[in-house]
């Protein structure tokens, strides 16, 4: 218990660190002040200014905050569709199994990100809420394979077959006696979906996909790649704050579930 | 031979696939596509001018079957942004930087992780070999978009020992650092799942027998272990190319490569649909082909994997 409360805490104290930031802080993270552009760090801006005078405080915490709300919500997205899926096929057998089966199989191998940047470009102003609806068009596969895999052992244990025996609907064994079995190990997923995601936003925004504000870490790499010369602290920070981003969900997803996790299909 | 069949099919179906989607992703979708391309403040002229050049005004399935067709024979129509110029053109002299990226740094993946999976498993590095695979886990962790600009900063302007970002005079190191950098995460997967299948292997009974019948340590480990070990690595490997392409695409963007990533951008920014179609599908290509081959090297080195593929 003790271990699995220390697990959590750095990704609370990301999330909350970065609320507090961005509720406190009184630049908005949109301000533009072309003369501070590149500022060093001082008392009014605690971590310097980047390209155009953004103050780079306020954008990573806003980034942070709203990549982390985006994964999460796709994450949990893929779990509502992915888990009760993957549980009936296996609970049914036979070819829905088998379809299921195939599907992740062929979908796994595709290549996320250009299927991303393809139904991307059909939006004239991409925003997060696009870059989370193609997310959750893919996010549900990990979750349906973990459940299917899984599902397949519970289907043969003796309290299901007593459930079926009282008279149980599909629906209710599935709510009641699989969803809750598979939680452990989907809850794993869960973290490293979610980390995938912020990562995956964050290449989008990088390569020129991102919400057009420039509120998104991958922006902000950008903008400290293409001022590393003149002032590297833009990327160093934002690069270290990704990397913590991702150790902390996958470290959280541990911590609320046990066992092993597929990884999002296409994730660098 | 019915694999094979299957396998074709599989991989045509990825391809179609995804030009189905790119195809529909630019028609569907509420919004005019001439509107896109020639911006709002277009004449109705040249909006009609280029909806009939784009086919725009045919019904969708007669689009649609011209579009298959014109991807049959690699047929997309000409770049709108360099009239003259056919998209195919375009798409194919991008191809060759980024199948020269991917196929280095696939090279360099597999090797260093199976260099490090057997230096982990194996006995050389004594009590050592514990931290071959805490590092193993700790770079997989590590995201390709935080790494490859912190690893340019730090040997780029820190210690001056490779080209900058965007140097055109990059050349072939160019090419070498970037596709290092696009192998490293590929590297700790390959080692992490390599390790894993190696150790499993460190107490099989036909290793006991080479040891018995005079092997000596490294021939035990390389040329008896490593062959069972290399399913798993290949796989690995095909698994994580659809990573691997889109972390090309980061990278060309990072040192501002040319390739197939960075005409895809240009395309999308100036839309110039033709080119945008032309690349992506060539990328889908590119990817299936690499998995094919993935699947055909492990059939190759493993007859276990002929029958069961």
């Amino acid at each position: 218990m003790n271990r699995r409360f220390w697990n959590l805490v750095p990704m609370a104290s990301l999330a909350t660190g970065s609320a507090l930031f961005a509720l406190l802080g009184s630049t908005p993270p949109t301000e533009l002040v072309p003369e501070r552009a590149f500022c060093v760090p001082s008392r009014a801006h605690w971590l310097g200014c980047g390209d155009a005078g953004v103050d780079v405080l306020a954008v990573a915490s806003h980034a942070e905050l709203r990549g982390l709300a985006l994964a999460g919500i796709v994450a949990l997205i893929g779990w509502t569709i992915g888990t009760p899926l993957g549980a009936l096929c296996a609970y049914r057998g036979g070819w829905p199994d088998r379809v299921l089966s195939r599907t992740c199989d062929l979908l796994q191998a595709f290549p996320t990100f250009l299927l991303a940047i393809t139904t991307l470009a059909a939006v004239q102003r991409p925003s997060r809420v696009h870059v989370g609806i193609v997310f959750a068009f893919l996010a549900w596969i990990p979750f349906a394979r973990l459940a299917l895999t899984e599902a397949r052992v519970l289907r043969t244990m003796l309290y299901v077959d007593a459930a079926r025996a009282l008279g149980a609907s599909t629906p209710a064994i599935i709510l009641r006696h699989f969803i809750p079995a598979l939680s452990r190990t989907t809850a794993v997923q869960l973290g490293s979906s979610a980390a995938a995601l912020v990562v995956s936003e964050a290449a989008l925004a990088f390569v020129g996909f991102g919400p057009r504000d420039g509120v998104s870490l991958g922006s902000l790499i950008e903008q400290g790649v293409f001022s590393m010369l003149r002032a590297p602290h833009v990327l160093v920070l934002s690069a270290t704050l990704l990397f913590v981003t991702n150790a902390s969900l996958l470290i959280a997803g541990r911590a609320l579930g046990a066992g092993r996790s597929e990884g999002f299909p296409g994730t660098f | 031979m019915k694999q094979l069949v299957l396998r074709l099919v599989e991989a045509v179906a990825i391809v179609v696939l995804l030009a189905t989607a790119v195809f529909l992703a630019l028609r569907i979708v509420p919004g005019d596509a001439a509107l896109l391309v020639l911006g709002d403040h277009a004449s109705p002229e040249a909006l009609a001018e280029l909806r009939a050049k784009l086919h725009l005004n045919e019904p969708m399935v007669m689009q649609y079957g011209r579009f298959l067709h014109g991807m049959a024979f690699g047929d997309f129509g000409e770049s709108l942004r360099k009239p003259g110029v056919t998209a195919s053109a375009r798409v194919f002299d991008a191809l060759g930087p980024t199948a020269s990226l991917a196929f280095t740094s696939v090279f360099l993946g597999a090797l260093l992780g199976t260099l490090s999976a057997v230096l982990g498993a194996g006995p050389w590095l004594g009590r050592a070999r514990g931290w071959i695979e805490r590092a193993l886990v700790a770079v997989a962790s590590f995201p390709l978009l935080a790494l490859a600009p912190l690893l340019t900063w730090v040997l780029a302007i820190r210690l001056r020992t490779c080209a900058l970002p965007g140097d055109p005079d990059a050349g072939a190191p160019g090419t070498l650092f970037a596709a290092s950098l696009l192998a490293i995460p590929l590297a700790a997967h390959v080692g992490r799942i390599g390790l894993a299948s190696l150790s499993h292997l460190g107490r099989a009974q036909f290793l006991l027998t080479a040891r018995a019948k005079g092997a000596s340590t490294p021939r035990t480990w390389i040329l008896h272990a490593l062959p069972n070990a290399l399913g798993p690595i290949v796989t690995v490997v095909a698994t994580q190319l659809g990573a691997l392409l889109g972390g090309a695409l980061v990278l060309e963007r990072l040192f501002e490569r040319p390739g197939l990533g960075s005409l895809i951008l240009e395309a999308y920014a100036s839309r110039d649909i033709p080119v945008l179609q032309a690349a992506i599908v060539a990328s889908g290509g590119l990817f299936v082909i690499a998995q094919m081959g993935a699947t055909a090297v492990h059939a190759w080195v493993d007859p276990r994997a002929r029958s069961a593929a």
